[in-house]
């Protein structure tokens, strides 16, 4: 599904991402850990195409395509969806106009046909209530005065509704009350499939608690410094980030 | 400047001739004076500092013709009608009323709807004292406008009645070269209501002057829905100066809405001169190309307890330019007055330009008043947010200036109005992205 390897990036010159190298199988959830500043949003950016980054060197090949040459919204169309770590708020559009705008670009692109009013209505409801949102959300502006917690469901909405391939989630659990995080991980464990792939970007072991990983990697300094299996998140919690300043000096 | 001020001088001597006989002593009079302070004034010039960012050598340097006949019949405007919009609709070409285009019944409930270039002795003797009592902020265009008043609306609304539908009058230029001169006034009554679209459009290309003056006098209690919509081709020049006049809790909704025009100038004053007295100005400019847009706004509070709210939002793309300049004065006798005044603008590009000045003159102490400006670029984040989920650059990008501009448009309450505006504030917005990725 997608192999990234030796990626380096950079933000005004300085350098952020030191040659990441990770392999995601078709079907296989990774779970990234690391300490704050350690690069893991950057490499979901760039993954997801924003262009404020450079890629100085390295390739990142998603389902057989040079993913880094593509626009943001190919990439979307192509099946790749970004969780946003901090959603943005978009007063004067609203939720419903983009996730219409959304699914409907995608099923063009893929060749299928654009669902109608109706069919779209009928659908989202449907995501809504999945994920457990009110429907006064989705008439209101995307993210708008929505509390940190409702931004974070807003987004599993999008990626129920979109059905993505790859979903890179970066820190869709934090800030959730055990409820929400509940929610959140139902959503995922709903798409979650052979045919479906997740990044999942965590601090926290009690997401992983509900979205059981196949692997686990640590990143720090813009490297994948340790990778291992759903134990290693365990050992992460344990020992806490100091054990891994030790394997990054090592 | 002498030569285009004798160029229009002529033509008014030669009007009055023709006309000053079947007119009223107070018209003829109006008209004298305002025809001697067009001949000291002239227009005005960049050294006015009212008109310092809006040069008028387009004005200046054509000589348009006033149109005095009658307008033929026969040209066909179905391109500048909203078809949904159900409406009493007055039609004036090249300023001129075209009875044959306009959709007026014999008789409006409540509503006394007439052309001031065909009333008649008995209707001068009934005619609004917004109309007898000339009241228009004097610069050299009003001047000119009051001394032809060749035509232009008249619309009494009576006391305790509410129009049942809009009033639209539409201000259509057609001919090449011609100056129209719409001198328009609307009177409404006590606790009267009325919701009132005026419109300018021109023919495609066409290079035109549409000068126009409208004096609103509002009694107690009354409330005025007005829209001024500027659609015109971006060839015509467009000047309009506003005057309203608000009694006790009276209610003016100014909204003025500018797509259209190469050179537009909006002169609006309102002045708050009873308690409880309240306008709203709103105002939506969405120009690209050379369009040069200057807004002009005061806001008169001369008595206590009354509340302005004046939001302003502009889109400025390629080389087009903008002036805001919104003055808000509050009398020494205008205690608890409420006044917030905002203008924010959108660049689409690094060519466009916008001044934007607030002017406040507070001299009662006990008063609210806020103001402030923005001048901001497409948020890159929310751009790429839109693109994570698909959504290409070009509709990511119409899509947030359409947001921009959402709060303006949702108050636009006259449905079909606001259909027909988003429309071609679509159709422009693409234009310009397709002009722009060709060049
Ligand atoms: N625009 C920028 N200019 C300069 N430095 C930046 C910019 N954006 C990010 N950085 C830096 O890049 C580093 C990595 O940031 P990133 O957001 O990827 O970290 P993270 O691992 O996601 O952290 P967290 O766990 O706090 O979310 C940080 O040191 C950050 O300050
Ligand atoms: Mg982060």
């Amino acid at each position: 599904m997608l192999s990234i390897k030796n990626l380096h990036a950079s933000i005004d010159g300085k350098r952020i991402l030191n040659g990441i190298n990770l392999e995601v199988g078709t079907g296989e959830v990774h779970a990234i850990m690391g300490p704050n500043g350690s690069g893991k949003s950057t490499l979901a950016s760039v993954l997801a195409g924003r262009d404020n980054y450079e890629v100085t060197e390295g390739n990142v090949i998603y389902k057989d395509q040079d993913l880094l040459e593509m626009e943001p919204e190919i990439r979307a169309r192509e099946g790749v969806f970004l969780a946003f770590q901090y959603p943005v708020e978009i007063p004067g559009v609203t939720n419903m106009y983009l996730l219409k705008a959304a699914i409907n670009a995608v099923k063009k692109h893929q060749g299928q046909d654009e669902l109608d009013a109706r069919e779209f209505l009928k659908l989202i409801k449907e995501k809504a209530a999945m994920v457990e949102m009110k429907q006064e959300f989705l008439y209101r502006s995307v993210n708008e005065g929505f509390s940190g917690g409702e931004k974070k469901r807003n987004e599993i909405l999008q990626m129920a509704l979109l059905e993505p391939y790859l979903s890179i989630l970066d820190e869709t659990d934090s800030g959730l009350d055990i409820d929400a995080l509940k929610i959140v991980a139902k959503g995922v464990n709903l798409i979650r499939s052979e045919q479906r792939s997740m990044v999942l970007v965590t601090h926290y072991q009690r997401l992983l608690d509900y979205i059981v990983p196949d692997y686990v990697h640590v990143l720090a300094g813009g490297k994948i410094i340790r990778s291992g299996g759903k134990e290693l998140a365990l050992e992460l919690e344990e020992k806490g980030y100091g054990w891994i300043d030790e394997l990054a000096a090592a | 400047m002498t030569d285009i001020i004798d160029h229009y001088v002529d033509q008014y001597i030669a009007d009055s001739a023709r006309t000053s006989a079947s007119l009223p002593d107070w018209l003829c009079a109006q008209k004298e004076s305002a025809i001697s302070q067009f001949k000291e004034s002239g227009f005005p010039t960049l050294k006015d500092e009212d008109w310092r960012y809006t040069s008028l050598k387009s004005v200046v340097s054509k000589f348009f013709e006033v149109k005095v006949d009658e307008t033929s019949g026969s040209a066909d405007l179905s391109e500048f009608l909203i078809s949904e919009l159900d409406s009493y609709r007055m039609v004036f070409i090249d300023g001129r009323f075209s009875q044959q285009h306009s959709n007026l019944p014999d008789a409006v409930t409540g509503g006394d709807i007439t052309a001031l270039g065909s009333m008649t002795t008995a209707e001068f003797e009934h005619a609004p004292q917004a109309l007898t009592q000339d009241q228009t902020t004097k610069h050299g265009f009003s001047a000119l406008n009051v001394a032809f008043s060749s035509d232009g609306y008249v619309i009494q609304v009576a006391d305790n009645t509410k129009l049942d539908k809009p009033v639209e009058i539409l201000f259509v230029s057609l001919s090449e070269n011609t100056a129209a001169l719409p001198r328009n006034v609307i009177q409404m009554g006590n606790y009267s209501q009325a919701e009132l679209i005026e419109r300018h459009v021109s023919k495609n290309g066409l290079s035109a002057l549409n000068n126009s003056t409208c004096q609103v006098d509002i009694a107690e209690g009354g409330k005025l829905d007005y829209y001024l919509v500027e659609t015109m081709s971006n060839s015509a020049t467009q000047v309009t100066s506003l005057n309203a006049e608000l009694a006790k809790d009276s209610t003016f909704s100014c909204r003025t809405l500018t797509l259209g025009g190469g050179l537009v100038r909006n002169n609006l004053t309102v002045s708050l001169n009873q308690p409880g007295a309240h306008c709203d100005m709103l105002g939506l400019y969405s120009i690209a190309g050379k369009q040069h847009v200057d807004n002009h706004t005061n806001v008169i509070h001369a008595a206590p307890h009354c509340t302005s709210n004046e939001l302003y939002k502009g889109v400025l793309d390629q080389r087009s330019r903008a002036v805001f300049h919104g003055r808000i004065k509050v009398e020494q006798d205008a205690q608890k007055t409420d006044a917030v005044q905002s203008n924010n603008n959108l660049l689409l590009s690094a060519n466009a330009e916008i001044d934007t000045k607030p002017q406040l003159e507070i001299y009662a102490d006990d008063v609210k008043c806020a103001h402030g400006a923005t001048v901001g670029q497409i948020d890159e984040t929310s751009l790429f947010y839109l693109r994570s989920r698909g959504i290409d650059e070009t509709d990511a990008r119409s899509l947030l200036t359409f947001a921009f501009v959402n709060d303006v448009m949702e108050q636009v309450e006259v449905e079909a109005l606001r259909e027909s505006l988003s429309t071609e504030l679509a159709a422009r917005l693409i234009d310009e992205n397709v002009s722009l990725s060709v060049s």
